[in-house]
């Protein structure tokens, strides 16, 4: 059975939408903005690329939104845009499932919920604050929000988290438990996570991502969403690409990308412990890494995959932002550049020599 | 959903404050199940003090969070159990599906109270944290290189672990599986169930007229899921077999059940269809029944219409409510059960509720059948359901 990405709905420092995306990825880059982190010693600002969410009133009401916090929103955000791309908006949700890839969760409300009762005790703890910061909480929500009754499930594996609920989510189909699957990932750019990557990286140096450049440390930080239509079928026309594989793993060593990709989408993104990994397993193919259009975040394999289905459809490819600074032995296609094949792999890598592999065909 | 073809289980591991191992939780279980206290391992100035159930000590809490290693401690269990060590798992492709709640959550509250403080804390607790992935350390541990999922599915997470690992195995993502859930006692948890005032001051009563909540506990359940191939190579027979799973949303409500069980049902059947099997087949049903007055009146009246007479407990009242843990501690349990030809009496329950057409099992109750379902409705509106085999009724 073929597996179809039927619509895509992105957000991020980018912008909204596939068309956003679009523009970002053929060479309007965005800027990362100041974030201030309120917590610590002294008052810091860090740079990231951070998500807008206003356009989430063009799909629900603010009153609907109240009690629903901000990891949440950005997730229901990618949500009806995908739905709505897929053309799919006001179709049926009677047994749509829904599969999420979260790396971290709702830090953002779960730091709240801590605040809500840290210095008044714990009697004053916050209800709502606690049933927004569980990690399947936008799952719930999504799934409230459209009336979606299918298998729901969460995902949290790390930097993984993205080809490992997409196994999920292929699996799901493949074995005719569900006919459409919204699979999608969200990543919160909070309090907890923005203060955490200064102590742990320090503000960002660089004024531009350079991953290619994998010995140097350009990371900036980014949050998002991407979520995906998914459907089942051999037939029909539309939709922008076909999913065919995903796969994750911890091999020894050995190559991990098989010899037919036409491009190899590396999940590089200016941290020098995990960039010398694809140094190493992309050596001397065609790659491209588009990371700087969105920074530096546990989504980045979702927006790798939107990409490579744009690609997939358009029979051409974008351009790698900062890709004339490669320091391995690489070929880096230019802008507009035949596909020159019908199959992109999207490659993640772990510092802890873990692998995800998603494989996107042309329709 | 089609049938979907059985996957044998071969190993079970179970630690929660009945005991270390499969063999005491059962043992206390039959006996004298453990009574709730106050707890221990996190304190609280909460005005009341709710009772917990804690599980003992377990190697390796020094280097990983608790969590991952009351997985690891049970997942070693389970192995062994299936006749596993080192050697034989080297040559294997072997997976690793985990459910939890804290297992993934990058709070450390100390870490966070000293940031609002204003000062600049020590990292290590979060590069603990995040390097405290339960499926990530299990497989890290114990040198596997199969598929990772760590499932944050809220109080159905170990039931779905073992829907998800048993597809991997139909599917040849590997030979074998680890699969389960696992969840440590925090404050986080014990002060947020109380803030929705769901959980019990006294030893909670799943399915009594009288309930008033839950009780925490903590704890880890695995299983050892086996390909065929895998499994006739070094001619290990199978303990039981994962017959099929099903899973649905209630999209209703962020913490409360559906009240027309709507999305219960919906897991049920799906679960049933794909072992293959109908509701009479069902020889008894190891419920989620919490001990909350919503869970257990729609869970009650839900099994009440689709399962008539089919005898129904909850442990919980033994175990306390091990959230990410307590689908795969249960499926434990309802394997362990299916070979005894038995099943405990449903700790707690007295009275009978009016609004709940049926009761659970009050004593030790002999059974025949050779299918039973393991059941678990989370927050979000999760619905899972396992249905579990006997081993040697002809698969």
């Amino acid at each position: 059975m073929t597996i179809v990405i039927r619509g895509i709905g992105v957000v991020g420092g980018f912008g909204c939408g596939v068309d956003a995306l679009r523009e970002a990825l053929a060479g309007r880059l965005p800027r990362p903005e100041p974030y201030a982190i309120g917590v610590g010693a002294k008052r810091r600002e860090i740079r990231a690329f951070q998500a807008d969410l206003s356009p989430l009133e063009a799909f629900m009401a603010p009153r609907a939104l109240r009690r629903i916090d901000r990891y949440s929103r950005i997730g229901l955000l990618g949500s009806h845009l995908a739905l709505a791309d897929a053309g799919d908006a006001d179709a049926s949700r009677e047994g749509l499932g829904i599969v999420l890839a979260s790396g971290s969760g709702a830090t953002g409300i779960a730091f709240a919920h801590l605040n809500s009762f840290a210095r008044d005790g714990d009697i004053c703890a916050s209800p709502t604050h606690f049933a927004n910061s569980l990690h399947n909480s936008a799952a719930s929500n999504i799934s409230i929000v459209l009336g979606a009754t299918g298998p729901n499930l969460t995902v949290s594996q790390q930097r993984l988290s993205v080809p490992s609920a997409l196994v999920t989510a292929r699996q799901w189909i493949l074995e005719g438990r569900v006919g459409r699957v919204l699979f999608g990932v969200i990543d919160e750019l909070s309090e907890l996570t923005a203060y955490a990557w200064f102590r742990e990286r320090g503000a960002p140096a660089a004024s531009a991502m350079t991953p290619l450049r994998t010995s140097a440390d350009t990371a900036i930080p980014g949050e998002g969403a991407a979520f995906f239509l998914l459907t089942g079928g051999d037939g029909g026309d539309g939709g922008y690409a076909t999913l065919d594989d995903a796969v994750t793993g911890w091999p020894p060593d050995g190559n991990l990308v098989p010899p037919g990709a036409a491009l190899v989408v590396l999940g590089a993104d200016g941290r020098p412990e995990e960039g010398r990994g694809y140094a190493a397993r992309a050596a001397n193919r065609r790659v491209a890494c588009y990371s700087p259009v969105y920074g530096c975040t546990d989504a980045a394999p979702a927006f790798d995959m939107a990409a490579a289905a744009l690609m997939a459809k358009d029979g051409r490819v974008f351009a790698s932002p900062g890709g004339d600074a490669i320091d391995f032995a690489a070929t880096v296609p230019a802008a507009g550049e035949p596909l020159g094949g019908s199959v992109i792999n999207c490659l993640t890598l772990t510092s802890g020599d873990g692998y995800g592999l998603i494989t996107v065909g042309q329709r | 959903m089609n049938r979907q073809n059985p996957v044998a289980i071969t190993g079970l591991g179970c630690i929660a404050a009945g005991g270390r191992d499969l063999p005491s939780c059962l043992a206390s279980m039959f006996g004298r199940p453990p009574q709730p206290a106050p707890p221990v391992r996190i304190g609280s100035n909460h005005p009341t003090v709710y009772p917990v159930f804690e599980a003992g000590d377990v190697d390796g809490e020094d280097e990983i969070i608790r969590t991952s290693a009351l997985g690891l401690h049970a997942a070693r269990e389970a192995l062994a159990d299936a006749g596993l060590d080192a050697r034989a798992l080297a040559g294997l492709t072997v997976g690793v599906c985990v459910g939890t709640t804290a297992g993934c959550v990058l709070m450390d509250e100390p870490f966070c109270r000293a940031c609002l403080a204003g000062s600049d804390p020590d990292m290590a607790p979060i590069r603990r944290r995040l390097h405290g992935n339960p499926a990530s350390v299990i497989a890290r541990v114990l040198g596997l290189r199969g598929p990772r999922q760590t499932i944050v599915n809220a109080c159905s997470s170990g039931t779905d672990a073992l829907g998800v690992a048993g597809a991997w195995i139909r599917a040849g993502l590997c030979d074998l599986a680890i699969a389960g859930g696992a969840d440590e006692l925090g404050r986080l948890a014990y002060i947020g169930f109380a803030s929705l005032l769901i959980a019990d001051p006294d030893p909670c009563r799943p399915f009594d007229v009288s309930r008033k909540g839950l009780n925490l506990g903590e704890g880890a359940g695995m299983l050892v899921l086996e390909s065929e191939a895998a499994r006739r190579r070094r001619g290990r027979p199978a303990r039981s077999w994962l017959l099929g799973y099903g899973a649905a949303a209630d999209a209703f409500h962020p913490t409360a059940p559906r009240p027309d069980g709507a999305g219960l049902r919906r897991a049920i059947d799906a679960a049933l269809t794909s072992a293959g099997c109908a509701g009479p087949d069902v020889a008894f049903v190891n419920a989620h029944g919490t001990g909350t007055p919503d869970n257990d009146r729609v869970e009650g009246r839900v099994l009440a219409g689709m399962l008539p007479g089919i005898p129904y407990f909850s442990t919980k009242a033994q175990t306390g409510h091990t959230l990410g843990a307590a689908g795969a501690i249960e499926a434990v349990f309802t394997a362990a059960c299916l070979e005894l030809g038995r099943i405990p009496a449903s700790t707690g329950f007295e009275t009978p509720d009016p609004e709940i057409p049926g009761v659970p099992v009050r004593e030790t109750t002999a059974v025949g059948g050779t299918i039973a379902l393991s059941q678990s409705l989370a927050f979000g509106g999760c619905n899972a359901v396992v249905a579990i085999g006997r081993a040697g009724d002809g698969r």
